[in-house]
């Protein structure tokens, strides 16, 4: 068994990979990369050469190329010794044209255009824009290297910094005595509470191990998940924490500083990371923070977009189950009979009608006839905002649901041991209680894990109607801002997930049918 | 009565009761069953149900509305755009306005345009994608699934290639094929099909693998018949019922996949079923404005649904089993 589930997951981290090194090469080297400025306001807002550079500069930290200006070249030689600072600030500013530069701005360009050039970079020499006899606007002379990152390097790239381990070392400044402490009593209560927490000194985060009062209460800084940077849709957040960050308004408070100041704040303290200079750099700092782990994130009062996805998603989930089951039992028992006949309309209805004609259906009827509130709201503490997108969600499971069981069950009832059962004198109610029930339902169970992880990507459309600010609206939204970094995270977190439960689905189904053995040839 | 007033009753001879037959070798060798034709049984089998007749003609209507009414009703989106008298009406309303007649039954849109006559432009386009797409992928997905089901090499393959395709989601594939081309309706069709088929072939290779090792084709096979004869004559007959069956699911799916791409903004930019809901969608909480909505939600519901009853039906007529 161990052998076979071991050679499941190599399988599965392949096709993970596969399918995201697909989706990466179909936006990367498919689509234009002038795309990504689409809903930049930063880029309207820049012209001419300063415009360029800009590009350059967010391809770069979109990893899509290397870029290196003139200027930076020059302070890279000054602080590997080659050259002197008092060159390096006359031989800095290069000339509106080619034309126009000095005799040693012009020798030490051609050492930069010959470097870069035999290393395979491209050399781009934007002259000034001039209107009349001024400047235009960012028309500044600029001279850059660039050259394309190879798409292969990208994916490996992407992949080995999937997981980033927190270290000692990670820190460059003197941070003073590197390393970890242990602690029974965490600072942050006072230091007389019992809350064990490891704390680092030299790593990105302070707090390694904690634990609070949120769910799942105990946390970890060790590892943390990469899954690339956002540009548009949370600009410059990695998509992983989009998708698990709390939302909405500020939950003040109150909260004591590592100085002993004790304020009003929605700061959460155990999230600080390193930021480098940061503690001398405002007074508020300073008034707070003993050393420069100051960059906290903060306690929102609503859930994160995968938490109001999966509590949507699962309760639609247990509600799907515990209707849908018995119905499906029911239609196959009283086969031709009127619930039969009202239960297959209702599944031609979920099957044929398109899901957003229904989606609004439910929201048209919810809204005028119950009076229940069609606009999720963040804010409100209410659970009626959660009534109509989880019916919205229950419903269409609810019929297939029923479409599968009442499939199954009546495949069963045409067995040799239901013919046997009842030869044997068995009742019909024991017959499918005892035998029918528990054949039919072991594909029904393949199908639970699914649904349970299912329930983390959220539903597109039933999340855009009611506006519920899930995950499942992540992907779609992320496409249409044409949000790269965040279109892969997504992509890799939808098929960890899937293939994740198609192995779970399996271990269930064998645990539950002992017929099923995949560790035999012979199944 | 006697018995031989019973005899001239029945035109038989009156001295002897029976009579001789000569043996025939070529009659003894006619089978008197009733002659059986596949399709005309299949067609009784659909008839004989009244439910499939009132389907049939539905569709005929549809059918005829979405191909014919565009062929002779003029339609100009901007025709009244200059009149805002004539925007978001009911349709009594609408046809107190613009006259009696059948453009303004379900009242006007956003720009005074008919509600009623871009619902048909727009059902040829969404109609047509779905035929378009779920031939092409009956056709790519049965042919592949029946090799894919027969050679077992090739299922060691492809199951790979499934686990990988089948996990990029569906949504990004249409979205980068329409970002890179324009959303016209090749590409859309090309977007729906570049992966769409492999689901049609994953179903079509398991019911291949269920039928193919049964007791007659191993028969079959013992007496030396080809393997393309046998997925000819042995396996595809037994499939027709089971293709069918699944074209009925997957046209409806189609314009269903239609109209949720259009609502998330990805949709044709050509004037489409999908694209008409999602224009309207800020009509569906104005009072008053809800017909430009719900008209064209209902017209796709209904499209959808009869094609699915169709195709089911037939479906289940088409299953040789059904036909004693």
């Amino acid at each position: 068994m161990a052998k076979y589930l071991t050679k499941r997951i190599l399988y599965s981290i392949f096709s993970v990979i596969a399918v995201v090194a697909i989706v990466m090469i179909m936006i990367y080297s498919l689509l234009d990369r002038n795309k990504v400025f689409a809903n930049d306001s930063q880029y309207s807002k820049l012209s001419n050469n300063q415009r360029t550079t800009y590009c350059y500069q967010q391809w770069e930290s979109y990893g899509y190329l290397d870029y290196v200006p003139y200027t930076d070249w020059l302070t890279a030689m000054v602080q590997a010794g080659e050259l002197d600072e008092e060159t390096r600030s006359s031989v800095a500013s290069i000339g509106r044209t080619a034309e126009n530069d000095s005799e040693e701005v012009a020798e030490y360009v051609a050492m930069f255009t010959e470097y870069y050039e035999s290393q395979g970079y491209t050399v781009v020499r934007l002259d000034a824009v001039v209107a009349g006899k001024k400047l235009a606007s960012g028309g500044t002379q600029t001279l850059f290297a660039t050259k394309d990152i190879p798409l292969i390097n990208r994916i490996i790239s992407y992949f080995t910094d999937l997981f980033e381990f927190d270290n000692i070392n990670y820190v460059e400044d003197d941070v003073g005595e590197r390393g970890l402490t242990f602690t029974l009593y965490d600072p942050l209560y006072g230091g007389d509470t019992f809350s064990p927490a490891i704390i680092g000194n030299g790593t990105k985060h302070k707090y390694l191990l904690y634990f609070d009062n949120v769910f799942p209460y105990v946390h970890q800084n060790f590892v943390n998940i990469n899954l690339g940077i956002s540009y548009s849709v949370n600009s410059g957040v990695d998509v992983w924490q989009t998708m698990t960050q709390r939302q909405g308004s500020f939950a003040m408070r109150t909260v004591t500083y590592e100085t002993g100041l004790t304020e009003s704040s929605a700061d959460n303290l155990h999230t600080a990371t390193y930021l480098s200079g940061s503690q001398d750099a405002t007074v508020v700092n300073a008034a707070r923070y003993l050393d420069n782990y100051t960059n906290v994130s903060t306690f929102s009062a609503g859930r994160s977009k995968i938490g109001y996805s999966f509590v949507i998603g699962i309760i639609a989930t247990i509600i799907a189950y515990v209707l849908g089951l018995p119905l499906g039992v029911l239609m196959a028992r009283y086969k031709d009979g009127l619930l039969d006949k009202i239960g297959t309309m209702y599944i031609i209805f979920i099957i044929a009608v398109p899901s957003l004609a229904y989606i609004f259906l439910f929201k048209a009827i919810g809204g005028s006839v119950f009076g229940l509130p069609t606009t999720f709201n963040m804010e409100s503490t209410s659970k009626l905002y959660y009534m109509l997108p989880i019916i919205s969600l229950a419903l269409p499971s609810i019929g297939s649901l029923m479409k599968w069981m009442r499939r199954y069950m009546i495949d069963q009832m045409n067995a040799d041991y239901v013919k046997f059962a009842r030869s044997g004198g068995l009742s019909e109610t024991e017959i499918f209680s005892k035998h029918i029930m528990k054949n039919a339902a072991i594909p029904i169970i393949h199908g639970i894990p699914g649904s349970v992880l299912g329930a983390l990507t959220g539903a597109i459309i039933t999340e855009r109607v009611y506006v519920v600010p899930g995950a499942g609206n992540l992907l779609t939204t992320a496409i249409n801002a044409y949000d790269n970094g965040v279109i892969v995270g997504v992509t890799l977190f939808y098929a960890v997930l899937t293939v994740t439960s198609i192995i779970l689905g399996d271990l269930l189904m064998s645990m539950v049918d002992p017929r099923i053995s995949f560790t035999t040839k012979d199944r | 009565m006697n018995n031989n007033e019973l005899f001239e009753k029945y035109d038989m001879p009156v001295e002897e009761l029976f009579s001789r037959v000569d043996h025939n070798e070529l009659e003894s060798e006619k089978i008197t069953a009733p002659r059986y034709s596949y399709w005309r049984s299949v067609f009784r089998v659909f008839f004989k149900k009244k439910a499939n007749i009132v389907a049939l003609s539905l569709l005929g209507i549809i059918v005829l509305l979405t191909y014919f009414y565009p062929v002779f009703f003029e339609y100009d989106k901007y025709a009244n755009v200059l009149d805002a008298a004539t925007k978001h009406l009911r349709p009594l309303a609408a046809m107190k306005l613009l006259g009696y007649n059948i453009h303004w039954i379900l009242g006007t849109g956003a720009s005074g345009n008919s509600t009623f006559d871009a619902i048909w432009y727009g059902a040829r386009i969404s109609v047509s994608l779905a035929f378009v797409c779920a031939l092409i992928n009956l056709t790519i997905g049965v042919v592949v699934g029946a090799i894919w089901g027969f050679s077992k090499k090739v299922d060691a393959v492809m199951m790979n290639v499934y686990n990988v395709i089948a996990n990029i989601p569906y949504v990004l594939m249409i979205s980068v094929l329409v970002m890179l081309f324009t959303a016209s309706f090749w590409t859309m069709v090309f977007a729906l099909t570049v992966t769409g088929w492999i689901s049609v072939a994953y179903f079509i290779r398991t019911q291949v693998i269920i039928i193919r090792d049964r007791e007659y084709n191993l028969a079959s096979k013992c007496l030396g018949t080809s393997t393309p004869k046998i997925a000819m004559k042995n396996i595809l007959p037994f499939m027709t019922s089971v293709i069918v069956t699944l074209a009925a699911t997957e046209i409806p799916s189609y314009i269903s996949y239609e109209v949720f791409l259009a609502y998330i903004g990805m949709g044709l930019t050509d004037m489409s079923l999908g694209r008409l809901i999602y224009e309207a969608e800020s009509a569906m909480v104005t009072p008053g404005w809800e017909f430009e909505f719900w008209s064209p939600v209902a017209v796709s519901a209904i499209i959808a649904i009869v094609l699915y009853v169709v195709g089911q039906n037939l479906g289940d007529a088409s299953d040789p089993r059904t036909h004693m």
